[in-house]
């Protein structure tokens, strides 16, 4: 097989745009798909090409059946990313791979409304949490029922001041403040407030990996 | 009440795909069952013996999550063509899948060809009615 110098130019720098796509990966890994991917489109190519002369035309359909560089790559990334999301313990790594899924299918964003709803509430307890054992008169977390309003919408974690009455999660600073509701964990029940947070996030986190290994189809199989 | 109609064409081409989709995991562990193969004979043998119509970018990657998950291993080997290839083979947890799946597919589609009889009969009168039009 003989190929021209605009021919080799360009595997060239579709091999190069991958190995660029593929930087997230580890390098030994990206060596190898790229390694596979050139054996590929020299294999294709030598195969497609019974006069044994490659013409621009060839090189350009075989890479073409590929995809682009970028295209290809997603799919290696995706699944990459979503593998290592099964075995890893980092709810940082969970919550990104969940943001990646949540672009690619139903399940995947539901999964990732999921774990931030859970990831905020049980990063909230944890902060009313500190916030009690710091200050124990005007931190922690207030139910401030309002009439016709649900009582989920009227939490409070506050440190001081600046109460507007308003519906939802409030944070405030200030020294002449007094809390708008009835108290939901009082002075003794700060570390319950930190192990309700705790708990909460792991929870979260082993339904993120749940849902991962549950229902995450690979990309290949999406999209054939 | 009033009723949308779906267009045919985009209902017969999804359940297309979706049948695609759900197939070619298998596929690929039955072309690999007996034998060790590179990407591209992977390729040809779908397109040859099978109505599977796969984009060569999708079997790569999926190759890739197959031997992530242990079902298909794989090396490199040097070829008379002056480049290593890489070879694909199964595991006994592959076998396994493969085996798994096939009873699976079996089972569904001995039912579904059971259901699908005399569907099947109307679609060849049709077809043979349309032909004698035609002829006409």
């Amino acid at each position: 097989m003989i190929l021209s110098a605009e021919s080799q130019k360009t595997i060239d720098s579709y091999l190069a745009a991958l190995r660029k796509q593929l930087r997230p990966l580890r390098p030994d890994d990206a060596n190898d798909i790229v390694e596979e991917i050139h054996a590929h489109i020299v294999d294709k190519i030598g195969g497609d090409n019974s006069s044994g002369v490659t013409t621009d035309g060839d090189v350009g359909s075989t890479l073409a059946a590929l995809g682009t560089p970028e295209e290809l790559a997603a799919r290696y990334r995706t699944d990459e990313l979503l593998k290592r999301a099964q075995s890893t313990r980092s709810p940082f790594v969970s919550l990104f791979s969940l943001a990646r899924w949540a672009t690619l299918s139903l399940i995947g964003m539901i999964a990732f409304i999921l774990s931030m709803a859970g990831y905020t509430v049980g990063t909230l307890l944890l902060i009313a949490g500190m916030l009690k054992l710091i200050y124990p008169n005007n931190g922690g977390i207030w139910f401030d029922p309002k009439p016709g309003s649900p009582p989920v919408n009227l939490l409070h974690i506050l440190r001081g001041g600046m109460v507007d009455g308003s519906a939802g999660f409030s944070f405030g600073s200030g020294n002449n403040w007094t809390h708008p509701g009835h108290e939901v964990f009082r002075h003794g029940l700060a570390p319950f407030s930190l192990a309700l947070g705790v708990l909460l996030i792991f929870l979260t986190f082993r339904l993120g990996t749940w849902c991962i290994r549950k229902f995450w189809r690979p990309s290949a199989l999406r999209q054939a | 009440m009033k009723e949308t109609a779906i267009p045919a064409i985009d209902t017969s081409e999804k359940f297309e795909v979706q049948l695609r989709k759900g197939s070619l995991e298998l596929a690929i562990l039955a072309v690999l069952w007996d034998r060790r193969l590179y990407g591209l004979e992977i390729l040809r043998e779908l397109e040859s013996k099978s109505d599977l119509i796969v984009v060569e970018g999708t079997v790569y990657p999926l190759l890739n999550r197959l031997r992530a998950l242990s079902l298909v291993e794989s090396e490199w080997v040097e070829s008379d063509s002056g480049h290593p290839r890489k070879y694909y083979r199964l595991t006994a947890a592959g076998r396994q899948r493969a085996l798994e799946m096939t009873r699976i597919w079996t089972r569904f589609s001995s039912r579904m060809n059971h259901l699908l009889a005399h569907l099947d009969e109307e679609t060849e009168l049709i077809s043979a009615m349309e032909a004698r039009k035609g002829a006409v």
